[in-house]
């Protein structure tokens, strides 16, 4: 049985028998039709290469930025989409050229890709998010004419500009709201992972709810820790730390937990539909407001906006115009590089007006927020 | 004689975790909160243990189950965003099944091996939901994206009435186990979370996973056709010779394993999450099978090991302080399970035992404040330990795992 079933494999493997000698004419016209098509494939290259320079004549028009996108890519509603969005904006301001990649699922091949878009001879590539640090440090001293922007990480190379974001600050300012709107005294947050970025958001947001109301007690908990990175993509037990810090006492809860902050808003909404009547959530990177679905929305009081987009724009600006800048360039409040949101108008005006007093102490270098808790 | 046994236990354990409440001063051991949500985080994983419980009867290994999970929540929350939530449970068991069935075919009529299959069917549906989200949710409107759904219409939860205050016909009934809870005495409030947790906030997917427990036992146990399932994952070669259709029997177990595991994939969708996110399965696919094998390849063993996770993960994620206490529990209950060996006559069990007692005791006593990194870790060391000391020997299906051809036996 199992020997019979192998003779058609061989047959297809030895593929057609060799003819000695002139080849046939079947043969001579596959020869002829194959060269057509080649030529007609270069054909239509160079029309295409022409049609691109059309439309070009901005200053930017023979730059090519790269673009990695960390795991979630184009469309993920948070942190890759603001990338996105800021090189979608600078591509019609600058006219420059783009080229977009994402990782797998896992994202085993974030160096990959960096490597990919060096070679494709990007100008400029950005790495957008902490996990391509290894991969920035590993690819950007092959390309030494090639400049490259890591997010959220710092990469100590001439050619890299590291764009990291004053986290703790955009905190201070939703754990100050959070402080002075609580009715029960206690607010909570929800870390996805616990690492050094995340404790960062926590630290900002205990403070800034201290400083504003000196009595508030603040309950944390994180969904993983490393290497497990899971936290940032799984809503159940977002909402099952949500419960667990709104049965504790909590009424505003806080999360820098990506895609399992649906959870958070789930359970807020949940919680509301049941009669609780001053449970609120609080959003992150995005105005949260204006992404999740409309059933949703009544439950985001703010959200702690994070930038990325605006980093990535303005690099591509320094670039286009010569200014590039390596090293560390930091984004926070001064540069509304961080910030929260006011969608929905759930915040009453003395509240805001003492979030913006807080503000201005905090770009002042009056008042220092923690980036440790 | 079962059923006395249970409740023996069950009462040991009540007073242990009493004992260790009152001495530590954490309540959330035994909190209605705590327990709905060890339901809630049990309840998939028990699903997808019950899967490899069915394929692995059959004598398939089934490592995919972590990729059936995956099409199972991807079109739960499609069918779920196109139909309505009960659509999405069909849709989401039916695309789990659909992974099954390809592993069905890999495995039993082309006689690929059992592992590369599985894993092929992880990476196959971790990429194919991803292109099926590009497609699916292409335009934003829509409110979702290549990495998630909209938000979908997720599945009611009832408090049952009388016990735990659902309202019947409108009228508010009492809070029978809710009233016990708060009182705040010492078993009786205890007890009374416990019931609460147990009867308040149910999914009907919870009371149906449940339910699917004793129904696989009886199933494969006691019925014609279970026994058939188990005997080709025995001695397919003997099924064989006695006229079991063995390729049928197989496929069945397999397709029943992913339509499992994708319940258990719309159940993270439609209770927990409402929406669909890449990635959200987080593993419990894999876990599911650990709690499987380790759970001996029984119903029973399976449940334990999925609500022990589930109650040691809610634990951790609701009170992190409250797992120190965990530690006590383990620590007592380890130390009885050594006794327990003592009085059978096997010292080396018993030594075993007694010293990962002694262990998680020194840890309880000699540690204030548990390291976040062990927190972390206590669903996985918990269930990992007690299963593993509980069961007092793994026995898999003899056939598990064997490539078999029909009309080879001899």
């Amino acid at each position: 049985m199992s020997t019979t079933s192998d003779i058609p494999g061989k047959l297809i493997f030895l593929g057609r028998p060799h003819t000695a000698g002139r080849p046939t004419i079947e043969e001579e016209f596959d020869v002829r039709k194959t060269r057509l098509i080649a030529l007609l494939a270069v054909l239509a290259l160079v029309a295409a290469a022409c049609g691109g320079g059309e439309g070009a004549g901005d200053e930017g028009a023979d730059v090519l930025v790269g673009l990695a996108y960390d795991i979630g890519g184009r469309g993920d509603k948070s942190f890759n989409d603001s990338a996105a969005a800021g090189l979608d904006r600078a591509k019609e301001d600058f006219g420059i050229e783009a080229q977009e990649l994402e990782p797998t699922a896992g994202g085993e091949n974030r160096e990959e890709n960096l490597q990919l878009l060096a070679e494709a001879g990007a100008d400029l590539i950005f790495a957008i998010g902490f996990a391509f640090a290894d991969g920035v440090a590993n690819v950007a001293p092959n390309f030494p004419d090639t400049s490259f922007g890591i997010v959220d990480a710092v990469v100590d190379l001439p050619n890299v500009a590291s764009l990291v974001f004053a986290e703790e600050q955009g905190s201070a300012l939703v754990g100050c709201i959070a402080g002075l709107m609580t009715e029960s005294g206690t607010v909570g947050f929800i870390g996805g992972v616990n690492i050094d970025l995340i404790q960062k958001f926590e630290a900002g947001y205990i403070f800034g709810a201290q400083h504003c109301n000196p009595d508030v007690q603040v309950e944390s908990r994180y969904l993983t820790e490393p290497p497990d990175f899971s936290g940032f993509s799984d809503p159940a037990k977002g909402r099952e730390a949500a419960a667990a810090l709104y049965d504790a006492g909590a009424d505003i809860v806080y999360h820098a937990a990506g895609g399992s902050g649906a959870g958070l808003f789930e359970e807020a909404a949940a919680r509301r539909e049941a009669g609780g009547q001053n449970i609120w959530a609080i959003g992150v990177d995005s105005d949260q407001y204006n992404t999740v679905s409309e059933d949703l929305r009544d439950v985001i009081l703010t959200s702690m906006l994070k930038r990325v987009d605006v980093a990535v724009y303005n690099t591509i600006e320094a670039f286009v115009n010569g200014e590039f800048n390596a090293g560390v360039n930091v984004f926070d409040l001064s540069v509304d590089g961080v910030g929260y949101s006011t969608s929905g108008g759930f915040i009453p005006q003395d509240v805001i007006d003492k979030v913006e007093e807080l503000k201005s102490q905090i770009v002042a270098g009056e008042v220092t927020v923690p980036t440790a808790p | 004689m079962n059923l006395r046994k249970a409740a023996l236990y069950g009462g040991a354990g009540l007073a242990v975790v009493v004992l260790v409440e009152q001495a530590t001063g954490v309540g959330e051991l035994t909190s209605s909160g705590t327990v709905g949500a060890s339901l809630r985080l049990a309840i998939p994983i028990l699903m997808a243990a019950l899967g490899g419980l069915y394929s692995e009867r059959a004598g398939v290994v089934n490592i995919g189950l972590e990729g059936m999970m995956i099409m199972g929540t991807w079109f739960a929350a499609w069918g779920a965003w196109l139909y309505g939530p009960w659509w999405g449970v069909v849709l989401g068991v039916l695309g789990g099944a659909a992974g099954g069935l390809l592993h069905a075919l890999a495995t039993v009529t082309f006689n690929v091996d059992h592992i590369i299959s599985g894993v092929a069917i992880n990476i196959l549906a971790a990429g194919g939901m991803r292109f099926l989200s590009v497609i699916a949710y292409a335009d934003p409107a829509t409110g979702g994206g290549a990495t998630q759904s909209p938000r979908v219409p997720g599945l009611p939860t009832v408090d049952l009435p009388f016990l735990a205050g659902g309202s019947l016909f409108g009228w508010d009934t009492p809070d029978l186990f809710g009233g016990l809870e708060r009182l705040g005495w010492p078993v009786v409030s205890d007890l009374g979370g416990i019931l609460r947790g147990l009867t308040g906030g149910l999914s009907w997917l919870t009371v149906i996973g449940l339910a699917l427990v004793p129904l696989t036992w009886f199933a494969l146990w006691r019925t014609p056709w279970g026994l058939r399932l188990r005997s080709v994952g025995e001695n397919p070669w003997a099924a064989e010779s006695l006229g079991v259709a063995v390729y049928t029997m197989k496929y069945w177990g397999v397709v029943i394993s992913g339509a499992l595991a994708g319940l258990g994939g719309a159940f993270l969708v439609l209770v927990q999450a409402n929406i669909y996110r890449e990635s959200q399965t987080a593993g419990r696919g894999f876990i599911g099978l650990a709690t499987m094998i380790f759970g001996n390849w029984r119903p029973s063993g399976a449940l334990g090991g999925a609500v022990l996770f589930g109650f040691a993960d809610a634990l951790r994620l609701r009170d992190p302080a409250a797992v120190r206490a965990l530690l006590a529990v383990v620590a007592v209950g380890l130390a009885a399970l050594a006794v327990r060996a003592v009085l059978k006559g096997d010292p080396r069990r018993a030594a075993t035992v007694g010293g990962a007692a002694a262990v998680f005791g020194l840890v309880f006593y000699s540690v204030e404040e548990v390291a976040s990194e062990f927190i972390f870790m206590t669903p996985y060391v918990v269930t990992l330990l007690v299963l593993a000391f509980a069961s007092q020997r793994l026995r898999m299906p003899a056939a598990d795992g064997v490539r078999y051809r029909k009309g080879e036996a001899t």
